[in-house]
């Protein structure tokens, strides 16, 4: 170090006490496994997002008047287009490194919401939401539900052919919730779609509204994360109900940390080189009224839109309003989702009666119910996303069209409540083979593994002594 | 009673790199490779290469400054895994302290030469500045774009209406702020025509005058941009609002007084054949405040 930059720490530690606090920072232990670092690549990847998102923004025309490009795209030179469309043309082709950040933007966006989804199943899996966590795994599914906002939002400036027929389907949606679809539309919207004000709105939320609120709360999920302690994964020579074992902040994780920025990094740049990311040029600009086929959106709204494509027609006209396949497709059917999601930890809670807090992670096959919910909802969502490709399916395969939609119908009813079924039983079996009810308290649980070599002999009995008498 | 661990962390598994072992080279390469990397991606970009040559090598770069942090950590620091107390957090257990001791860090530096230290940093900036690449392709290239306005030979002076003006159109003491025909609102070019009392004195170029009284001058101050929108009939002087810059148009336009150092230039002035005024050439002077 040298003695300018100690000299510096020494100021700020005489005008701030830094170092108590610091070192206790340093010395914080972060679980090594991999599966831990899938909230940070979320993290990581929203870093990214901002800094390439800044770059972007700079450059990026939000409004829809048509404008006459003059750049160097053969393509679209002396054309009209859309002034969104033609300031991403114009980002793409005629700015040095342009495309390399709309690339990294996109690429990265689509790592933000995966690793999101990931770690959200790792949660749910191991049983990370129990209490006392179960504020944060809610503000986790927040989290989750802004980053598809974002997504949406994002994937709709350059108002390129898809992005406008997204915004459409969007639009239609929350048009069919009855009794007040169409005030909410039109306050979304502005008026009527398209509308002048739509890429000019979303661009303020994508930009400003949206991130600031995703900081905030990023911020509370690590200071509860922080506040709580990581989990443990089961070991047999620590309590991990007492204790979490890692490396420490310095060096150990500060290393691991380091890396995996860099490697990050270096994926999305690779990706950048590989995959032409969202090369709306070759869309063209939206038009009304016109659509390509493949009329897909972007992979985390498939399970969306494969709901679009599967629900049959109907439409009912009561209590003064309309119900259409619409609103139970697009707003319905997420919405239970969402709420299952939201209740678990809860029912799991009152189902097994838990009590208690629980800080070691268990296999998902230990908890019968929890299997059952993982597979029943994320194999109904697999599906659904499947069937957003059906035309893509169907033109490969030659399975007609309406044959592919009734087989997924059927699929999407009856596989998921049976593969549910099959996983629940063989959990049970499992667990009764094994002789056991699920616990209902981390230390009958038999997860908190006795000391060995940890601790002084008088922790040790109140431990054993603890056990006894819940048992 | 505990060990004096810092703040009850106890140390589980604890290993020592050996330093016969360290591989320098392994660090110090990989290091190198991503400062290289770095810079070939700042030329290569800069330079308008494919997007899969930069983008290729900012990956190259990235990659292999993640692999020189990785194993100089591995060398620098013993691997240790220690386990924490967890603090109750619920009401039942307010009083429960767990005492600490925040003054040392579970794990020191090994001795190890500062050399890599110093080349990693090093690598880290390339990196940096690499990146920073990025930064001229915010605007375009400026060329002699400050140096050249639409008024050319020929260009007849319009106003904001887009109306060519007539020299008996301006009585004496009069102004008016005219633009480049097919140019109106191009800040660098906006002039302002005055008729003088008597003719003008040196330095005045006579032959970009009309009528001997009349003349034009950049309406934009040469201090820090503002139009200098105030004429001053009795001394027939120009005057800044913004800082007062004033500006003697007989003489030139030449500064009298505040900020501004340099004349107003002033503009080649001439009639065309059907009577209106005209350009008879851009500015020869810089309009508009001068520039590093």
């Amino acid at each position: 170090m040298t003695p300018l930059f100690s000299a510096l720490l020494d100021a700020l530690d005489n005008r701030m006490r830094l170092r108590g606090p610091s070192t206790k920072a340093a010395n914080k232990v972060f679980p090594a496994n991999w599966s831990f670092l899938l909230g940070e690549v979320s993290l990581i990847s929203f870093a990214v997002l901002v800094a390439s998102g800044i770059f972007l923004t700079l450059f990026f025309t939000p409004a829809v008047d048509p404008v006459t490009y003059e750049g160097s795209n053969e393509f679209f030179r002396g054309v009209e287009l859309p002034a969104a469309f033609e300031s991403v043309v114009r980002l793409s082709t005629d700015v040095p490194g342009g495309l390399l950040m709309r690339r990294i933007h996109r690429a990265a966006s689509h790592l933000f919401i995966a690793s999101i989804v990931l770690h959200m199943l790792r949660i749910l899996l191991t049983g990370a939401f129990r209490r006392p966590r179960e504020i944060n795994y809610h503000i986790g599914i927040v989290l989750l539900t802004l980053a598809l906002g974002e997504g949406f939002l994002g994937y709709s400036l350059p108002y390129d052919s898809l992005a406008g027929t997204g915004i459409r389907v969007m639009y239609s949606i929350i048009l069919s919730i009855p009794f007040v679809g169409e005030s909410v539309a039109f306050w979304v919207f502005g008026g009527e779609f398209p509308g002048e004000a739509i890429v000019s709105r979303f661009h303020a939320l994508h930009i400003f509204a949206l991130p600031l609120l995703i900081s905030a709360v990023v911020g509370m999920h690590l200071f509860i994360l922080v506040r709580q302690k990581h989990t443990q994964m089961p070991r047999p020579d620590v309590d991990g109900h007492r204790y979490v074992v890692g490396k420490p902040l310095w060096p150990g994780q500060a290393a691991e940390s380091t890396t995996l920025v860099l490697w990050v990094g270096g994926l999305l740049a690779a990706s950048a080189w590989l995959i032409p990311w969202s090369d709306v040029e070759l869309l063209g600009p939206y038009i009304p009224g016109e659509v390509g086929n493949n009329a897909q959106p972007d992979w985390f709204l498939f399970w969306t839109d494969g709901l679009l494509r599967a629900i049959p027609a109907f439409e009912v006209n009561i209590l003064g309003t309309t119900f259409n396949s619409l609103f139970v497709a697009g707003a319905l059917i997420p919405g239970v989702l969402f709420g299952l999601l939201f209740a678990y930890p809860f029912i799991e809670r009152k189902v097994y009666g838990l009590e208690g807090d629980w800080h070691v992670l268990t296999n998902p096959l230990d908890i019968p119910l929890r299997a059952a919910m993982v597979m029943g909802t994320f194999s109904f969502v697999l599906l659904a996303s499947a069937n957003a490709t059906n035309d893509i399916i169907s033109r490969m395969t030659g399975i007609p069209i309406e044959d592919l939609v009734f087989i997924f119908r059927v699929t999407m009813v009856l596989g998921p409540p049976l593969l549910a079924f099959l996983v629940y039983r063989y959990a049970r079996r499992r667990l009764d083979s094994a002789g056991g009810e699920v616990a209902r308290t981390e230390e009958e649980a038999g997860s908190r593994f006795a000391y060995v070599g940890l601790g002084d002999p008088e922790d040790q009995d109140e431990v054993e002594g603890a056990g006894v008498e819940e048992a | 009673m505990s060990d004096p661990q810092p703040h009850g962390r106890r140390v589980l598994e604890r290993s020592e790199p050996d330093p016969s072992q360290a591989n320098d080279v392994y660090v110090g390469a990989t290091a190198i490779i991503a400062t290289v990397a770095a810079i070939g991606f700042a030329i290569t970009l800069r330079a308008g290469a494919p997007i899969g040559l930069y983008s290729g090598l900012l990956a190259l770069s990235l990659f292999s400054l993640g692999l020189a942090v990785r194993r100089y950590f591995f060398d620098r620091f013993p691997e240790v895994v220690a386990a924490e107390p967890r603090e109750p957090l619920d009401d039942r257990a307010a009083d429960v302290v767990v005492e600490g001791d925040d003054e040392e860090s579970v794990v020191a530096p090994l001795p190890r030469r500062s050399f890599l230290t110093r080349t990693l940093l090093g690598a880290f900036a390339a990196v940096g500045a690499g990146l920073l690449s990025l930064v001229p392709s915010l605007g375009p290239p400026v060329g002699d774009t400050l140096r050249r306005t639409p008024w050319a030979r020929g260009v007849r002076a319009v106003t904001n209406d887009g109306e060519p003006v007539r020299p008996e159109d301006i009585p004496v003491g009069g102004i008016s702020s005219v633009w480049p025909a097919d140019n109106i609102g191009f800040e660098r070019a906006s002039v302002v025509v005055i008729r003088l009392a008597d003719p003008p004195e040196a330095p005045t170029n006579m032959s970009w005058v009309v009528d001997d009284t009349l003349v034009a001058y950049s309406k934009i101050c040469t201090h820090a941009g503002c139009p200098v929108a105030l004429y001053r009939e009795q001394d027939e002087s120009l005057f800044c609002p913004c800082h007062q810059s004033t500006f003697d148009v007989p003489h030139a336009c030449r500064p009298t007084f505040g900020p501004a150092a340099r004349a107003l230039p002033q503009l080649p002035l001439g009639v065309d054949d059907e009577g209106y005024l005209i350009a008879l050439g851009d500015f020869e002077d810089l309009a508009g405040p001068s520039f590093g």
